[in-house]
C-alpha cells in the first residue's frame, strides 16, 4: 500500500462540505460552523508534520477538527450560563395520577435499526438545533462525543445531579420535538 | 399492579429521570432496586427507555465521520475562498 500524502491544496475541495456539515451538528449556528471548519484547516496547515501517513488524510484531518471543536467547547464555557433556571423546565406533561400523557409508545421504530435511518437522523439533528446552547452543549458532549458524566461534570464545574436534571430535560425536549416533526406524520 | 406501585412509591413520574439518570452512570444499589419493580411490570416506561434508546444511537450515528445522515448544507463560496487563498499563501 502506498504511502498517504497530504494535498493541502484540495482539502476545501475534497473535505469544506463534509466538515461544515459535520460542524452543524456539533455546534449551533452556521457563523460557529462557519469559523470552526477556518480554524481546522488553519491549524490542519501549521501541523502538517504531525501526518505519519499511517491514516488516511481525511481520519488526520477529522483527528483536527475533533480537537478543535474540544476547544471551542472549553473556551465557550466561560460566557455559558449551566445554572438551570425556569426556562429549562422539563416540557414532558403528566396527569394527576403522574402518567405522562401523552403515553410514550414505540414510536414504530426498532431502536437498534433507527441509526439505518437517515430522515429520522436529519429530524434528530434539527431538534438537536431547538434546543437551548447548555442543553445541546450538554446533550452533545454526552452522546455524539461520548464522554463520560464524570468529566463533563469535570470540565465544566457541574454538579453530577444538575447534569442529569439536565441530559433528562433535554431527552424529554427531543423526544417531543421529534413525536411533533416525524413521527406523527403517519 | 397499581398496589406494587404503591408500596414502592413510586409514580411513573418519578420512574422517567431515573431511567434517564441510569443511561448516564452507574446509579446506587437502592436506586437501582426501586427502578427495578416499575420496569418489570409497567410498558409505558420499556416504551420511555426504547424511545431514550433510539435517541442515543440516532445521536451517536450522527457522530460519526462517514455519517450520511447530515443534510447536504454546504460552505459558502467566500468562507471556501478565503481557506483556499490562506492555504496557498502559507503552504
Amino acid at each position: 500500500m502506498s504511502e498517504e500524502t497530504l494535498e493541502p491544496e484540495k482539502w476545501v475541495e475534497n473535505y469544506a462540505d463534509m466538515l461544515y456539515r459535520y460542524t452543524l451538528v456539533l455546534v449551533k449556528g452556521p457563523d460557529v460552523a462557519d469559523e470552526l471548519v477556518q480554524v481546522t484547516f488553519f491549524a490542519a496547515l501549521k501541523s502538517q508534520h504531525t501526518f505519519a501517513g499511517k491514516s488516511t488524510e481525511k481520519t488526520w484531518l477529522f483527528g483536527i477538527f475533533k480537537h478543535k471543536t474540544m476547544d471551542r467547547f472549553r473556551s465557550s464555557k466561560k460566557n455559558l450560563n449551566l445554572d438551570i433556571t425556569d426556562a429549562d423546565a422539563d416540557r414532558i406533561q403528566f396527569d394527576t395520577t403522574g402518567h405522562m400523557t401523552p403515553s410514550p409508545n414505540n414510536w414504530n421504530v426498532d431502536s437498534e435499526k433507527a441509526t439505518e435511518n437517515k430522515e429520522l437522523a436529519q429530524v434528530l439533528a434539527k431538534c438537536m438545533n431547538g434546543l437551548s446552547e447548555k442543553f445541546h452543549h450538554i446533550f452533545v458532549l454526552k452522546e455524539i462525543e461520548g464522554l463520560s458524566s464524570e468529566k463533563i461534570c469535570k470540565e465544566f464545574n457541574l454538579k453530577p445531579t444538575n447534569l442529569w436534571v439536565m441530559l433528562h430535560r433535554a431527552r424529554n425536549q427531543l423526544k417531543l420535538c421529534m413525536e411533533s416533526n416525524w413521527l406523527t406524520k403517519e | 399492579m397499581s398496589l406494587l406501585m404503591a408500596i414502592f412509591k413510586m409514580t411513573c413520574k418519578d420512574v422517567y429521570p431515573l431511567i434517564s439518570e441510569e443511561m448516564d452512570h452507574t446509579i446506587s444499589f437502592s436506586r437501582r432496586v426501586r427502578l427495578k419493580m416499575p420496569l418489570a411490570i409497567c410498558n409505558l416506561c420499556q416504551a420511555y427507555i426504547r424511545q431514550l434508546q433510539t435517541l442515543r444511537n440516532l445521536a451517536r450515528n450522527l457522530g460519526k465521520e462517514n455519517s450520511q445522515a447530515i443534510e447536504k448544507k454546504t460552505l459558502s463560496p467566500d468562507t471556501k475562498e478565503k481557506i483556499q487563498k490562506y492555504i496557498k499563501e502559507k503552504n
